[in-house]
């Protein structure tokens, strides 16, 4: 019976990573057949780095992350303080309004924020790209925040006030210090899902600005160049570093 | 009299969602008293102290402050400070940033603030422990550097809302004493919630029983005691015998069917009446010389004495004794008339008196 569920949890693992284990593997051929291997080779690495389209398309993928994490991050976490200074019904309400977005497909966001920008007549491109990341990236600021609100003591800000701090003074030297961690993760959050977005990405942007996961995907159309093998090895390692630092934080505030 | 007056509340009222929690509230505190308001929870204590830190806006009413109006002024403009509850500590603060939080905001010189926290430090018996994280601290720890944070800023007026509530007994016993000491030697006008009848009876100058929203009863601790002015009051502080009765005559009252001689006057003749005796003042006596006769129901040893609920026919009585009498025997009942208090049935709040003037 062990023996049995050991080889099930085994198979299981397989299916999962066999693709992403292929696709690294493949990223280190040496030819460019993807039926042959033709020896070890960094060469599609090197070719990555003196690609002018990968490298805009990183500049703005990163540029847009640390961008939308930014404001996605201060938006949020203002928000979470408002909605936990609200009282039970509202703020039920508030929550579950955002929940909503997160549990919505990708694609219903992406179109939606698509027609959006066209009915309004913004010109997609860099902007549309960051303002779309940023309204994605919120609900999940404010998921992160709110619980560290929720542990702080209820006095904490009153007691601040008792004291002598105006209300700001409080929000710097008071609230802001004891949410922090919760801020924190929430920003990784937003970075980590800002980096690997692709459906709301392709809906919000022109075909002039591309981000690492539209140009993968506009290339590949074209047939897979083994540069492209390197470039999303790259994404899957970075991604699975910033989950599991997320995933660390989260735990140990659990604790 | 009228420039002892610190504070002032007048005509307050307050309602959440509908729901009346204070009801026409005047009251007023004496500089360098220590008032408390007591009551069961939900009476409304929180909520006057919460008024007069500045946390709540009362719906009518104001807020006289040394002779000024300060209902709607922020509770960082106010010259008062507050210990609350669950100590509300700044966990990212060390033991001395948490103390000197209010000083630095008042822009006092670095070295004194140095002074006054360790002063305070001291002062509250943690010396040394400025440096400590607040989190390795225990709850009387913890209770003690929220009491030196908001006493650092030399308040006019301290609030403290069941500062003692999370600790345990015997901690408890030793800070109400610590509290009352620190209150005079520093001269600062306390004013203390607690719904313990027996904090409020040991550290306070003048007891605030509230119930409902109102104000039941202002008087001294002893005042309190000995004559509630209520079957609320008389039951809420400490343990009572509340008999329905008739004021036969002025000093002789008729209850659970004997006529007992009394004190208290006024009432007019043939007038109900609630009577009230504590359980201590119950004399158990031969039968044929009390003024009721019971049978012992149960006996309960409660330490320094034993507690025996008597059934005299239509009436329990509750009695403490450090003498036992067997259960089921017969005893007589004997008050003597200086321990029968007399009240008006449901009698509503009374205004404070002015005490020798």
């Amino acid at each position: 019976m062990k023996t049995i569920k050991r080889i099930y949890l085994g198979l299981i693992l397989l299916f999962l990573y066999i693709p992403i284990a292929v696709l690294i593997i493949q990223s280190f051929n040496a030819g460019e057949s993807r039926a042959k291997w033709e020896g070890f080779s960094f060469i599609w690495y090197g070719k990555l780095f003196e690609d002018p389209n990968i490298m805009n398309a990183l500049w703005i993928t990163v540029s847009i992350a640390v961008l939308a994490a930014l404001f996605s991050t201060i938006l949020g976490t203002l928000a979470a303080i408002g909605i936990h200074a609200m009282r039970k019904r509202p703020q039920a309400l508030m929550l579950t309004l955002n929940n909503i977005p997160m549990t919505m497909p990708d694609i219903v966001t992406g179109i939606s924020l698509m027609l959006l920008f066209i009915f309004t007549k913004v010109e997609r491109g860099y902007v549309t790209m960051l303002l779309a990341h940023i309204t994605f990236d919120v609900p999940y600021v404010i998921l992160s925040v709110m619980p560290k609100l929720q542990q702080m003591n209820k006095n904490s800000y009153e007691a601040a006030l008792d004291l002598g701090a105006t209300p700001m003074y409080a929000l710097f030297h008071v609230i802001l210090p004891e949410v922090m961690p919760g801020v924190i993760t929430g920003a990784m959050l937003a970075f980590t899902l800002s980096l690997d977005d692709f459906t709301i990405s392709y809906f919000t942007t022109s075909p002039l600005v591309q981000n690492l996961s539209t140009l993968i995907y506009s290339q590949a159309r074209k047939g897979i160049k083994p540069t492209m093998n390197a470039l999303s090895a790259l994404m899957f390692v970075v991604l699975l570093v910033l989950l599991l630092l997320v995933n660390k934080r989260t735990d140990k505030q659990e604790q | 009299m009228e420039e002892q007056r610190l504070i002032t509340l007048e005509n307050i009222h307050k309602e959440y969602d509908g729901v009346t929690v204070l009801d026409n509230i005047n009251l007023y505190i004496r500089k360098k008293e220590f008032v408390t308001l007591l009551g069961p929870s939900g009476c409304g204590k929180t909520t006057t102290l919460r008024i007069i830190g500045g946390f709540e806006n009362a719906d009518s009413g104001r807020v006289i402050f040394d002779g000024h109006d300060i209902s709607g002024i922020p509770p960082y403009k106010r010259r008062v400070n507050t210990v609350f509850q669950k100590y509300a500590l700044f966990p990212h603060l060390n033991v001395k940033d948490n103390i000197a939080f209010g000083l630095k905001l008042k822009k006092i010189p670095k070295d004194e603030i140095a002074r006054r926290v360790d002063y305070m430090l001291d002062l509250v018996n943690l010396k040394g422990f400025g440096k400590r994280s607040v989190d390795s601290l225990s709850g009387g720890q913890q209770q003690r550097i929220a009491i030196a944070r908001a006493l650092v800023n030399e308040p006019e007026v301290l609030l403290l809302d069941e500062p003692l509530g999370a600790l345990d007994l015997k901690l408890r016993k030793g800070m109400q004493l610590e509290l009352k000491s620190m209150q005079q030697r520093l001269g600062i006008t306390f004013l203390y919630v607690t719904h313990d009848q027996e904090e409020a009876l040991t550290m306070s100058d003048t007891i605030v029983v509230m119930n409902g929203g109102k104000i039941l009863q202002i008087g001294t601790p002893k005042s309190i005691y000995d004559e509630p002015n209520n079957a609320f009051v008389a039951n809420f502080i400490g343990e009572s015998n509340i008999f329905p009765g008739i004021m036969v005559h002025d000093e002789l009252a008729h209850f659970c069917g004997g006529d007992f001689p009394c004190v208290d006057s006024g009432f007019g003749e043939d007038q109900p009446v609630d009577v009230v005796i504590r359980p201590e003042d119950v004399l158990l006596v031969g039968e044929d010389v009390g003024q009721v006769t019971g049978v012992i129901k149960s006996v309960l040893f409660k330490g320094v004495h034993y507690e025996m609920m008597i059934d005299a026919g239509h009436s329990t009585w509750k009695v403490h004794s450090t003498t036992m009498q067997p259960e089921g025997s017969r005893v007589g009942l004997a008050v003597v008339p200086f321990n029968i208090h007399i009240m008006h049935p449901m009698e509503n709040a009374q205004p404070r008196e002015e005490e020798a003037q």
